[in-house]
């Protein structure tokens, strides 16, 4: 797994996560965000489009970042998710608690559409 | 493998140092053998020459005296008035006055003396020890005695013949005879001495050269004067003698020696059967030439004990030095044997052997601590290894009673309820190596009502399969005498999600299903949806309305559906270890494949599906680690009252 910094959006940190994040890379998936949010940044805008796999683990890895979030009236956007990894979001009902977008353009919209503490 | 490299490390050792001074040691002994050897040969040479020069003076000195008789006689002839009676007694007298003379004559030219007489030679020689006068019986003139000072018209020594009737070896000295005529010398004659030779071979005879060196006299026309052998003498000459022995070189060097000046050649002598060398020199009156000869070998056999004693001298100080060095060789290793030794036993695994102390401060000393301080070390950190790994095995020990609580909390008794046959049910989980949190479960809650549910843990290891036990026995808890399932999901939902810092969560689907009817009221909490295969042959996984996994949002509100069952439906719950599974390429087995594989032995009972399926999936993912737990539950139903 790699995830790659993309660059700041609107107050939001775009970023974009490359191969598996699975039982043995998601809890260094989960350190690169909780570092980031130790730095201030409240909002992510998640690229997917190179996420080959993500397993119950990974899942969870991204219920922890939303609930510290939330906390902070933040929030985590993902976007560009392969019909493999939608699946598992769609069939683990986490699209419902996680906003999950068709491309960077659309999260964006959504992200503007909505500012966070709104 | 150590007695190998400390025998090699000592014969390399011992091998060059000998190497070393065998050198030496030949090229001293080689060094001083060609020095000594060619000094010597140098001195023999020089005793040999001497030998023959004074063997020349002294012969030399004979014959200057004979030459000086002849030559006062010729003189006194020359000068003075004879007649016959006074020639007589003149060479009567020179031959009873002189030991050496053996007889002597005055020879006239034809009428010279007397105008009637042709002849005129009186001669007197020694006979029976007294002197005899004989008249020389034959026409003189043209022999060689006569002849040869005539026409060089100068004395000369004649070749040596012999004379007695062969009992002994002689020769002539001849002086020319004048007389004064008007102021003019004209020849008239010779003074004519015979000479006996054994004197000189006496004389030749007496010179020794180590043990088989001798002399010889040869003639200017190379006849043997004087040898040790008797039988060359005046028989052979040195051209006869180097034909007979098929031997040029002797020719050549025949020449050289009649040449007239001293020298040295070497040959090999047949006489003695051995190499020799030979000194000449020729005598100053006669012009024979006087030779001593020796083999070299003989006269050098004394430098060559020398030489043998020396080589075993030098033979013993190399055994001695071979001696000392493999002694030092073997002390200096010594220490390298023990610690091969030691580190041979630190090896084998005996960490507590005692190290030899080496209280050497050279290389070897240093590496002694260096392999102490190794020891040490290695110790430690064994000690260090065997803790981690006691400590690492108690992990894996605990992680596999974990799993086996989790394991044993799974029904696994087919058929689970032997009384009924209103359905067939088989499950299975294949836990992969680290602890999973796969789970599945199937009860009655009422006499009619059977509960089947599958569920899946978020993670893995222990917390995973803590986790998938409360939910197990929450499950049980919570469905006990419940009808409706999404009461069953909201309740253990809100039971997981209240206290959850860990943020896990379970996927589960549940199921009850009216044996009666064969009605099946199914609530899917974000698991992957069972495949209800029909017995026609076609199958679907359960649609359902979307909900999220159990554990994430407490107060979500889960929704039930309802399908009909017919006789021979089946209906196959699983966990995404199966779709999951991956081959060594990173493919997944995915619902595709599930589908073909459930569709080919759809017929078949339940345990073989089941079984069917796990060999499919194991097949497929040969060579690839098992990541997950794989989940398996197949149930199918058989209606007691057919449907229309």
């Amino acid at each position: 797994m790699e995830i790659e910094y993309v660059g700041k959006e609107k107050e939001a940190v775009v970023a974009a996560v490359k191969g598996r994040v699975d039982a043995v890379t998601a809890p260094e998936f989960e350190k690169q965000f909780s570092r980031w949010i130790k730095e201030g940044n409240t909002c992510f805008l998640v690229g997917f489009e190179q996420l080959d796999y993500i397993s119950s683990a990974g899942l969870r890895s991204i219920l922890v970042i939303a609930k510290k979030l939330k906390g902070q009236s933040g929030r985590i956007v993902l976007y560009g998710l392969k019909d493999v990894v939608r699946e598992v979001f769609k069939i683990s009902g986490f699209d419902t608690i996680i906003p999950i977008c068709g491309s960077f353009e659309e999260a964006l919209e959504q992200f503007q559409a909505s500012p966070p503490g709104a | 493998m150590a007695k190998l490299f400390h025998r090699g490390l000592t014969f390399r050792f011992v091998f060059w140092i000998l190497v070393g001074v065998a050198s030496v040691f030949s090229a001293v002994l080689g060094y001083n053998g060609y020095y000594s050897r060619k000094l010597i040969i140098k001195e023999i040479e020089r005793d040999a020459f001497d030998r023959a020069v004074s063997a020349a003076n002294h012969l030399d000195m004979f014959l200057k005296s004979v030459e000086k008789i002849s030559e006062n006689v010729s003189y006194y002839l020359e000068t003075g008035s004879y007649d016959a009676e006074g020639i007589s007694k003149l060479i009567r007298t020179v031959v009873e006055k002189n030991d050496e003379i053996y007889g002597a004559a005055v020879a006239f030219e034809p009428y010279a003396f007397l105008p009637d007489e042709r002849f005129f030679a009186p001669y007197f020689c020694k006979k029976d020890g007294k002197v005899q006068f004989r008249e020389i019986p034959y026409d003189y003139f043209e022999s060689d005695w006569y002849r040869i000072p005539k026409s060089t018209n100068a004395p000369a020594w004649i070749e040596p013949y012999f004379g007695q009737a062969g009992a002994i070896i002689m020769s002539t000295y001849s002086v020319p005879l004048y007389r004064r005529e008007n102021r003019e010398r004209r020849f008239v004659g010779e003074v004519v001495v015979d000479i006996s030779l054994s004197r000189l071979q006496k004389k030749i005879a007496s010179i020794k050269m180590g043990d088989s060196g001798y002399g010889i006299l040869i003639s200017r026309k190379g006849t043997f004067v004087s040898h040790p052998d008797e039988r060359f003498i005046m028989k052979e000459t040195l051209f006869s003698m180097a034909q007979a022995a098929k031997n040029p070189s002797l020719v050549e060097i025949g020449r050289k020696m009649l040449e007239g000046s001293p020298g040295s050649a070497q040959f090999y002598d047949d006489f003695t059967g051995k190499k020799s060398e030979i000194v000449y020199v020729p005598l100053s009156t006669s012009g024979w030439i006087l030779g001593v000869v020796f083999p070299k070998k003989e006269l050098m056999a004394d430098l060559e004990r020398l030489h043998r004693r020396m080589i075993a001298i030098a033979l013993a100080g190399f055994m001695m030095v071979m001696g000392i060095i493999i002694w030092i060789a073997h002390s200096v290793t010594r220490p390298l044997r023990i610690l091969t030794q030691a580190s041979q036993d630190i090896a084998s695994g005996n960490l507590d052997v005692a190290f030899p102390s080496i209280s050497a401060k050279d290389e070897v000393g240093k590496l002694a601590s260096s392999f102490a301080y190794m020891q040490a070390s290695l110790k430690h950190h064994i000690r260090e290894l065997t803790e981690t790994t006691a400590a690492k095995e108690r992990i894996e020990s605990e992680i596999k009673i974990a799993r086996d609580i989790q394991m044993g909390i799974l029904p696994k008794v087919f058929p689970p309820f032997p009384g009924r046959s209103e359905f067939d049910l088989f499950a299975t989980l294949v836990p992969a190596r680290d602890v999973g949190g796969d789970l599945y479960d199937f009860f009655f809650v009422d006499d009619n009502h059977l509960c089947i549910t599958i569920g899946d843990v978020s993670g893995k290891g222990i917390p995973a399969s803590l986790f998938m036990v409360i939910t197990s026995t929450l499950i049980k808890i919570r469905a006990s005498g419940e009808m409706h399932p999404e009461l069953v999901l909201n309740r253990v939902n809100q039971d997981l999600a209240k206290d959850n810092p860990s943020l896990m969560f379970v996927t589960l689907f549940l199921a009850i299903l009216d044996v009666r009817t064969g009605e099946l009221q199914y609530c899917n909490g974000g698991h992957n949806p069972p495949l209800l295969i029909r017995s026609d042959g076609h199958m679907f996984p359960l649609d359902a309305p979307p909900a999220v996994a159990l554990g994430v949002v407490e107060d979500h509100a889960y929704q039930s559906k309802k399908i009909f069952l017919k006789d021979g439906d089946a209906l196959l719950l699983y966990t995404d270890g199966v779709t999951e599974a991956m081959n060594v390429h990173h493919e997944l087995f995915s619902e595709k494949r599930l589908k073909k594989a459930v569709h080919a032995m759809r017929g078949a009972p339940v345990k073989t599906i089941v079984e069917g399926l796990l060999h499919r999936i194991d097949t497929f993912s040969k060579g690839a680690p098992q990541t997950d737990d794989i989940a398996i539950m197949l149930l199918r139903y058989f209606s007691k009252t057919p449907r229309e």
